[in-house]
């Protein structure tokens, strides 16, 4: 696969995730740190679903999207309703999703663990072969399903939150939870369905990531840099902040790090996170509400002048 | 209509108010007065089901409703306009009133949608602005055509003229006793403007340090022999 066409897959994947902790961070202002667990878990049921029914790993992505889903609804109902419910302070409740993230880690071990004693083969390290995947023009077919993935998962959010009931509910939800009770919608349905499409979108994530890249147990730890960068980067409370700084972070760890490696050599490659923690430093020192928070039109505006 | 049976509550520890028994009687407009912190906005919120209740009852229509949580306080016809906050700014106009039906079926929502838009003409062409764009005034009007829109039979305003200019404030005044007089709600309403709010209203009940000090008529308190010096900043 070519650098450029790398970096933007990896980019379309993180979006994927950073859109799916902004979204329950703005409905339960939880910062969630278990997020690149549910993405890698679903890796897993993936590459599952895959050994066992032996046709393309894409097949098995509807699986993966269920399962992130579901492991987001328990996130909510078992973690967190119940330290809400006590008034658990912001930091209280990111504590308990590092702790959840812990438990997940454990359970994909003992998960991956056990199937590998299964499938008598080991399976708690592993990738999509290149050759499972589709090719276009010799491009990497994960180029575009990822690339479509992102656009199909964009379109059903925008439709969902500006052209349904349900949807308008949620913003509103969002915006001003009470407010929101007294009009009548039940806002923990709204929290419950945010959760649940967060993890569904990790799920999207996790079934395609192990084309881009080899699954470790670990995974979810080391890509949660990221994530959290790219939602902070683009400003953690709004959804198009999450697309901008998605695309921003992702592409310049894959890039830069790659250009990095040409001069310094291949060494470089494991400090590519750097690249993510340099971006957000860099951007929480100049604009530290994020990139959703520049004036665009004004810079624009003045640009034209 | 809505009333409240040795109503105590307040805020977690904080103890606001003592056994306040309350009457909205039906198609009238019952006034709630009383200096600040008395607890006037913290009756509505008890009544809606924003505080914590220590003691007694909040009865709607002779069924007690007093834990019921707000949504469910929604569909049996109660809509609350707290003072601030009481749209959505990042919506517009046309998904306020969208979510102000949350509750109904398409042909009721676009029925009671004609209807608030009757009442508020102002909003109709102002359907695609963001809510937060909106003046003082027409924020308030969007308010209230929402409560409109979700069946409301008993409206509590929570100082629906408060940063209002005079014009505006006579303006939702009128809207008021329209929406008494040719819609037939109930309405409660809390108000800083003592006065006008006694003059357009049929009942009132005055609180003072969390406990009920008048409770009669609006005209009985207007001519009370010591309500100038409660205008003024006294107890009665």
């Amino acid at each position: 696969m070519g650098v450029l066409e790398g970096a933007v897959t990896y980019a379309n994947l993180l979006t994927l995730l950073a859109i799916g902790l902004t979204l329950t961070y703005i409905t339960t202002s939880v910062p969630n740190f278990a997020q690149g667990s549910f993405a890698i878990f679903s890796s897993y049921i993936a590459y599952i679903v895959y050994k066992l029914f032996n046709f393309s790993p894409y097949f098995a992505a509807p699986f993966a999207i269920l399962f992130g889903g579901f492991i987001g609804v328990v996130t909510y109902l078992v973690v967190l309703k119940p330290l809400i419910k006590r008034e658990a302070s912001i930091l209280i409740l990111m504590i308990a999703t590092l702790a959840w993230d812990l438990i997940l880690l454990g359970m994909i071990g003992i998960f991956s663990e056990s199937l590998s004693k299964y499938f008598g083969a080991y399976i708690s390290r592993f990738i999509f072969p290149y050759y499972l995947d589709f090719k276009i023009a010799g491009i990497q077919g994960i180029f575009f399903s990822s690339t479509l993935a992102i656009a199909l998962s964009l379109g059903f959010l925008m439709f969902l939150l500006y052209k349904t009931k349900f949807g308008i509910a949620m913003r509103a939800s969002m915006e001003n939870p009470s407010l929101a009770e007294i009009m009548g919608i039940n806002v923990e349905t709204t929290r419950l369905f945010s959760w649940f499409l967060s993890g569904a979108f990790a799920g999207l994530a996790g079934a395609l990531l192990p084309f881009k890249q080899e699954i470790v147990q670990a995974t979810g730890q080391i890509i949660i840099v990221s994530i959290f960068a790219a939602s902070i980067v683009g400003g953690l409370s709004s959804i198009y902040g999450a697309i901008l700084g998605g695309y921003l972070v992702g592409l310049s760890e894959s890039l830069i790090t790659f250009w990095l490696s040409k001069i310094f050599g291949t060494s470089v490659l494991v400090y590519s996170k750097a690249v993510s923690l340099a971006i957000l430093v860099v951007t929480l020192l100049i604009i530290p509400g994020g990139l959703v928070t520049i004036k665009w039109r004004r810079y624009l505006w003045r640009s034209r002048r | 209509m809505l009333e409240t049976q040795g109503l105590s509550s307040g805020y977690k520890e904080l103890h606001i108010l003592f056994d306040v028994n309350f009457k909205a009687e039906k198609r009238k407009i019952t006034a709630v007065v009383g200096p600040n912190g008395s607890g006037k906005s913290t009756l509505l919120k008890s009544i809606f089901g924003f505080t914590t209740i220590y003691d007694g009852k909040v009865i709607l229509e002779g069924e007690e409703i007093t834990h019921l949580p707000p949504h469910e306080k929604t569909k049996l016809g109660i809509a609350y306009l707290p003072q601030t906050d009481n749209i959505f700014t990042e919506l517009t106009v046309r998904e306020n009133l969208i979510i102000a039906g949350y509750i109904l079926d398409e042909q009721e929502y676009n029925d009671r949608l004609e209807l608030a838009l009757n009442v508020f003409p102002e909003l109709r062409d102002k359907m695609d602005r963001k809510a937060g764009m909106l003046s003082g005034g027409e924020r308030q009007f969007l308010g209230i055509a929402s409560a409109l829109i979700r069946r409301a039979r008993v409206l509590m305003l929570d100082e629906p003229t408060a940063m209002l200019s005079p014009k505006f404030a006579s303006q939702v005044f009128e809207r008021i006793l329209s929406l008494r007089d040719e819609l037939g709600l109930t309405i409660v309403l809390v108000e800083q403007n003592v006065i006008k709010a006694l003059e357009v209203s049929d009942n009132a009940l005055m609180l003072i340090g969390g406990k009920v000090a008048f409770s009669g008529t609006a005209r009985e308190l207007l001519e009370h022999e010591k309500f100038e010096r409660f205008v003024v900043g006294y107890t009665l």
